[in-house]
């Protein structure tokens, strides 16, 4: 469904992405870690085209995502969460919900008010439609976000570090939503640092550390027995905490 | 003595009433078509200012910037005197809507702009994400937040511009000053007469400063 061919790119002379090669298969959920700085939020960035990258090929359904043509179509099955949830804060939670479905979908307001009720329930906000950004927590602002995506109907799910800006207490129920989106079959990419989440729904997890695809495997393999080193020091730096 | 004297002055500046309604009258018509017509007009520049096209963004710069930096009298008079030679005749009071409107268009162009550049990056990520094309990216998400920053700073531009409509006085206009000027004439206390000249633009631009304030503390 997603593949990346050599996908290559530089900021300046520094090489952030180096040869990546990964295959996302339909419903697979497969969670990218990696050190700060290694190149794991661009890498998902690059599928909906938030970044450019110079050299390779990355297409999406076997669309290439660097054609500006496809972009627009490409991002309406793309569902991308940001680490800092990046709501509208002029608009209520159910606006920011139903506003690309009534623009871009071209939903009548009523289908997707009923439509976007429906799916903030499904995230634990049926209580705060009407709530603007501001007056929610973290973890509900972050649900919102989810909840922003689903409805509109994507096909796939990018996660960008969505549980590193909020408050311990709060993370789990903002993963929770994940575990039964992964759970209905939604296929997803998620950078995250939650290594328990990944052993509980990747399909397979990979480290990327320096711009380079170190490691991937399935969850048992990768937490018991990661075949490279810098996968061994990296794991045994954040699950030691 | 003195109080006769005044109270003479006063009652005679009383009768020239219609001169005044009618100068109050322009000044009203000229600041309301500059605050419309510079607020469209400056919305559709400030856009192009703030547009990742740094051609677009140099040029509507340099534009404004001619206009910014130049005394709103010399602009009157150029299109009054100086558009005729080009054929371009223009009666008084259009002359001094288009350099007053222009003007203001270039002021709030920046205000504007600088609202724009205001809005996260993160905004416009997260509405491209959504599949929302550049212009409603615009529409829905980024203007009605710049909008919200700059409504105070748009205001006090308002003010601004109301007290700037009174050099129109100077190409024949009878606008608030002007009617100052033909009062005078008969009743010779400059001191009162523009005293209460000035009272009058202070009324018409309290009101939007006291509005500016309150939208300030929201």
């Amino acid at each position: 469904m997603i593949k990346f061919s050599d996908v290559n790119k530089w900021y300046g002379t520094h090489h952030v992405l180096q040869n990546i090669n990964l295959e996302v298969a339909k419903g697979e959920v497969v969670v990218v870690c990696g050190p700060s700085g290694s190149g794991k939020s661009t890498l998902i960035r690059c599928v909906n085209g938030l970044e450019k990258f110079q050299a390779g090929m990355l297409t999406v359904e076997g669309m290439p995502v660097a054609s500006e043509a496809n972009l627009r179509k490409l991002r309406m099955e793309l569902g991308f969460v940001f680490q800092q949830f990046n709501l509208y804060p002029h608009k209520t939670a159910l606006e920011n919900v139903t506003l690309a479905p009534i623009h871009v979908r071209k939903l009548s307001a009523k289908e997707a008010a009923s439509r976007g009720r429906e799916i903030l329930a499904k995230v634990g906000l049926a209580d705060k439609c009407d709530a603007y950004p501001q007056q929610l927590s973290g973890g509900q602002q972050q649900r919102v976000a989810i909840a922003r995506s689903l409805c509109m109907q994507p096909k796939v799910m990018l996660f960008d570090e969505p549980t590193s800006a909020l408050d311990p207490e709060m993370i789990n129920e903002v993963l929770d939503v994940m575990v039964a989106l992964a759970k209905d079959g939604m296929t997803m990419i998620v950078v995250t640092h939650e290594m328990g989440f990944a052993r509980k729904v990747a399909d397979r997890v990979a480290f990327i550390d320096k711009g380079v695809m170190v490691e991937v495997a399935k969850p048992e393999a990768f937490f018991t027995a990661p075949a490279n080193e810098r996968t061994r020091e990296f794991l045994g730096k954040i699950l030691h905490h | 003595m003195a109080m006769d004297m005044f109270l003479d002055q006063l009652h005679g500046m009383a009768q020239y009433y219609p001169v005044v309604l009618k100068g109050v009258g322009v000044t009203l018509a000229l600041s309301f078509i500059g605050i419309a017509a510079g607020t469209v007009a400056g919305f559709v520049l400030g856009i192009g200012r703030a547009s990742s096209s740094r051609a677009l963004s140099f040029l509507v710069g340099a534009y404004t910037d001619i206009f910014r930096g130049t005394p709103v009298l010399v602009q009157v008079f150029v299109v009054f005197f100086v558009l005729p030679e080009a054929g371009i005749e223009l009666d008084s009071f259009t002359a001094g809507a288009i350099a007053l409107s222009n003007l203001a268009a270039c002021f709030i162009s920046e205000i504007v702009a600088a609202g724009i550049r205001a809005v996260p990056a993160g905004q416009l990520e997260a509405a491209a994400s959504s599949g929302l094309s550049r212009f409603q990216q615009l529409r829905l998400v980024v203007l009605p937040q710049a909008t919200r920053m700059i409504v105070p700073s748009l205001v006090g531009q308002y003010v601004l511009l109301v007290k700037d409509s009174s050099v129109v006085s100077a190409i024949g206009l009878l606008d608030l000053t002007r009617s100052g000027w033909v009062i005078v004439q008969s009743v010779p206390n400059g001191l009162l007469v523009f005293s209460a000249v000035g009272l009058g633009y202070f009324l018409i631009c309290y009101p939007l400063l006291y509005w500016s304030r309150r939208l300030e503390k929201t």
